[in-house]
């Protein structure tokens, strides 16, 4: 069916996202009040990152100590799948877009923007995925700031068992995935936890050059023994 | 490290991978192998994020932190929802800190 893609269209297809991305984000506020962030830091990521998994690695290796440039790799890594999906959406865009309006809309392009907004059929109008993608961002800054006040009015004696949080977060999404697909999933996250537990524990590597090594091997591993349907 | 610079130096990671694919449209003839790589990359790095951290971060009591995602693991397993999980594992996880 066709359906005109207008800003309110846009609105009201961010709406489930949104509606997705605010729990997660408190997730995320609780995790930067535990990592010692100040309030208007934690938004600040929120606000200049806008991105789910590539914020939940950067808050554990700055809790970690890791160097800078690990941190930039580590986040540039996980973050590589949004070059094919830019690669999609671009595709599909209203040509007549001005030159300031791309960078805006690369800025918004989060998994969920993506794959709501390439079912619909180009070209896409820059104020469909304005909305779209503002939608989501309200959902994610707003959750973060929600989570950031409930960090701070939770009772002292949580505090050390709050440390828990973000592996509990990991886990849930592990979780999740290994429902969706399959037991291949945890395979591949056990077999690069393994290398890094080796890596860090007996050879004694910064936590962040084993990260970026554990990960891409388990990567390439699992891309070479899974199939093309199992990843979806 | 400076909490602020490490959320921007994040901030840059992340708006290269999503800026690059409108100016550089060579990316969308990668061999598929490296495209499939890719998308594995987040369930490979779901792995080192959770061990061995979560048993050092208790150097006393290391099945604390393991009482806690693995109740966690079992609320997620059955339900949709990230909260619910997460404050159940930081409850376990007290509670196995405070016997």
């Amino acid at each position: 069916m066709e359906r005109p893609l207008t800003f309110t269209q846009g609105c009201r297809d961010g709406l489930p996202i949104f509606i997705g991305y605010f729990p997660t984000a408190i997730a995320f506020g609780l995790v930067c009040r535990d990592l010692g962030l100040r309030s208007w830091q934690a938004i600040l990521f929120s606000v200049s990152n806008f991105a789910g998994s590539g914020q939940f690695l950067a808050a554990s290796l700055m809790g970690s100590g890791a160097l800078l440039a690990e941190l930039f790799i580590s986040v540039l890594l996980i973050n590589m799948r949004y070059l094919f999906m830019g690669a999609e959406l671009s595709r599909k865009l209203d040509a007549n877009l001005a030159a300031w309006q791309r960078p805006l809309i690369a800025f918004g392009t989060t998994d969920e923007v993506f794959s709501v907004a390439v079912l619909n059929p180009s070209p896409l109008p820059g104020r469909y995925l304005f909305a779209l993608e503002g939608t989501s961002f309200l959902g994610w800054v707003s959750g973060t700031a929600t989570g950031v006040l409930i960090g701070t009015i939770l009772p002292l004696r949580l505090q050390l068992a709050v440390g828990v949080t973000l592996y509990a977060l990991f886990t849930v999404l592990l979780t999740q995935q290994v429902r969706q697909k399959g037991v291949m999933a945890l395979a591949i996250a056990a077999f690069s936890a393994a290398i890094h537990t080796i890596l860090t524990g007996i050879l004694s590597l910064p936590v962040g050059w084993s990260f970026v090594i554990s990960m891409l091997s388990a990567a390439f591993i699992g891309a070479l023994i899974i199939d093309e349907e199992t990843i979806g | 490290m400076n909490p602020t610079v490490a959320i921007l130096i994040s901030a840059l990671a992340t708006f290269i991978t999503r800026l690059l694919p409108y100016y550089a449209t060579w990316l969308s003839r990668l061999p598929r192998f490296f495209a499939k790589s890719l998308r594995l990359l987040p369930i490979a790095a779901l792995g080192p994020l959770i061990f061995p951290g979560v048993l050092l971060d208790y150097p006393d009591r290391w099945w604390a932190g393991l009482g806690g995602i693995a109740v966690a693991s079992l609320f997620a397993w059955r339900k949709n929802g990230m909260i619910i999980p997460i404050l159940l594992s930081i409850v376990t996880t007290w509670a196995i800190l405070a016997l």
